[in-house]
């Protein structure tokens, strides 16, 4: 079954390459503005022999990561903290309603204010979007604690603490999982729109270099790498999805009675 | 689990710690190290106007004064002026109108050293208005009621043309401006989206090399030998550091010039901050780099800029320029 699957996955992706190999050999878009997949290919390996394209690409994960685990962290302590004490999630729903909605990319001119095109400025933008996707799963996790459980565990004297640790934490668990894979992409999709219009130095800058150059096949070989970012990244979450899951049943695979 | 949660908290402070702790340090003036060199952030644009102050750094009429640039890349002036004003920056690169724009805003921006210049020659200018290959319009009165494309609206592009058009003996007010990023200009125009653009180098030999065709040289006819662009600082740090500034206008004085004077190591140098192909690096028209602004340009630009409403208030020319 998953040798049929990756066999599939890899049909699918050789005749989207081979798609766009064609697309503009016959003339339906004009090769100098959309190259052929060769072509790009072709870019891609010049890229691989640059150290520049290395050092923006350790800039990008750099900023990748400090901004998804920042805003894990402080996702998951804040919708916790929001849960445990009385009255605080009422008090703040409205404000969380009101603020997560706001693009991130909207924030630009501010981040360039505070920080300039450093790092910082493309940190304040992931973690801006990314801190939500924490938050409102984590929220939605301790919802979802069986009241059964939870009076069991007060009336074996459990204090707040220890409640949070063996019972909300668990329950809580598969959500906040699927809140850190939604904010892997959402922080890689914000560094790079960040260095591309901030300029902070990353594969976003050397994809806006490659874009005000003319230089249409090496824009698009960049394109692709983040693209295949997104799924290194995104099997990545998944690998540690599962194991974090493994007691789990959605990973077990067996049927709760 | 209790491990992942505590190890999740406690990376997730430490990088908040570690964001804080180096803050301080970031919007400082980078006063002098023990060697006597400064070290300046320089926001540009990386295109090839901009080449002087890479090879200013490289030949050593920088370090000359003491001076140590590092470039920083953005997009546009958008992320280059409030990065200059809140001193992320010390210098950066605008454009005329952009900085006139600014000043009238009660923007505290003072242009200390001019950055580049129209070549002033018709037929050879590293701007102009393309149309397609085959197309019938023959010149900028010929635009009316069609879409040209700029890179941005109510800006240098945009008065440059109204102003060809206005030379040629047509109605400006009759041309649809639509605003389009130099890159995204050859395929537009290829497909019909637009009748014509505003393109500068290296879109321009881009699309030049695809059959297009000029029509007009826009930054030429806005005023003779116009100054395009300069080089600004924000007005507290010019106040606060005057002799950082004097060296950065004399260094960038000598950088202008040698880069005037030898194209070949402009083209040279341009190739290794952008991806330009080597194909149409070599056929690109080189701006003039001029030691100094042109003042009579500038004011020409300013009353044409007027003319079209650009500015609420008039800018203050004197405070502006150095």
């Amino acid at each position: 079954m998953r040798g049929l699957n990756t066999a599939l996955g890899a049909a699918g992706l050789a005749a989207f390459l081979a798609l766009g190999e064609v697309v503009p050999r016959v003339g339906i878009v004009k090769e100098a503005y959309f190259p052929p997949t060769s072509r790009i290919a072709s870019a891609f390996w010049d890229e691989l022999e640059d150290g520049a394209f290395w050092s923006a690409l350790g800039d990008t994960l750099t900023g990748w990561a400090l901004g998804l685990a920042t805003a894990v962290g402080a996702g998951i302590v804040v919708g916790v903290l929001l849960s445990v004490v009385p009255y605080l999630r009422e008090a703040t729903a409205s404000t969380i309603e009101f603020l997560r909605p706001i693009p991130s990319v909207a924030l630009i001119p501010l981040a360039v204010l505070l920080y300039g095109t450093e790092l910082r400025s493309v940190l304040l933008l992931v973690v801006y979007a990314s801190f939500w996707q924490i938050l409102i799963q984590v929220l939605y996790g301790v919802q979802d604690v069986d009241p059964v459980a939870e009076e069991t565990a007060r009336s074996y004297g459990l204090g707040t603490w220890a409640r949070v640790r063996h019972v909300l934490w668990p329950s809580a668990l598969p959500y906040v999982m699927t809140g850190v894979r939604l904010a892997a992409a959402v922080a890689l999709i914000l560094t790079i729109t960040a260095e591309l219009v901030i300029g902070a130095p990353g594969l976003g800058a050397t994809i806006m270099v490659a874009q005000t150059s003319q230089a249409v096949p090496e824009m698009y070989a960049l394109i692709v790498v983040t693209g295949l970012l997104g799924l290194l990244i995104n099997v990545g979450a998944r690998t540690v999805e599962r194991r974090a899951l493994a007691w789990h049943q959605s990973v077990r695979g067996e049927v709760a009675v | 689990m209790r491990r992942l949660l505590v190890g999740l908290a406690a990376g997730s402070m430490l990088v908040a710690a570690s964001a804080c702790g180096s803050s301080g340090n970031g919007a400082s003036d980078n006063t002098s190290s023990s060697t006597g060199t400064t070290t300046v952030k320089v926001g540009v644009i990386p295109i090839v106007d901009v080449a002087p102050l890479y090879l200013g750094q490289k030949e050593g009429f920088f370090s000359k004064h003491g001076l140590k640039l590092t470039m920083t890349l953005a997009q546009g002036g958008a992320a280059i002026v409030p990065g200059v004003v809140s001193g992320q920056f010390q210098f950066g690169f605008s454009n005329m109108t952009s900085l006139m724009l600014a000043q009238s805003n009660d923007v505290p921006v003072k242009a200390i050293a001019n950055g580049v210049a129209s070549t002033g020659v018709s037929g050879k200018d590293f701007g102009a208005l393309v149309v397609k290959k085959g197309s019938t319009l023959k010149s900028a009165k010929a635009l009316e009621g069609k879409k040209v494309a700029v890179n941005t609206l109510k800006n240098i592009n945009e008065t440059a043309v109204r102003e060809s058009v206005r030379k040629a003996g047509g109605d400006p007010d009759k041309v649809k401006f639509v605003e389009l990023a130099f890159d995204q200009m050859p395929a537009a125009l290829d497909k019909g989206q637009i009748d014509a653009a505003m393109a500068v180098e290296p879109a321009l030999t881009t699309m030049l090399n695809q059959g297009a065709q000029q029509i007009a040289w826009p930054l030429v006819d806005a005023a003779p030998n116009l100054t395009v662009a300069m080089y600004f600082t924000s007005t507290a740090y010019a106040t606060k550091n005057p002799d950082v500034v004097k060296k950065f206008q004399e260094a960038t004085a000598e950088s202008l010039a040698y880069a005037d004077a030898h194209p070949a190591e402009v083209r040279q140098i341009v190739a290794t901050y952008t991806k330009v192909p080597a194909g149409v690096l070599a056929k690109v028209i080189l701006p003039k780099w001029p030691a100094d602004p042109n003042r009579s340009s500038i004011e020409a630009l300013e009353k044409l800029s007027e003319t079209d409403g650009l500015f609420k208030k008039t800018p203050d020319l004197n405070t502006l320029l150095p």
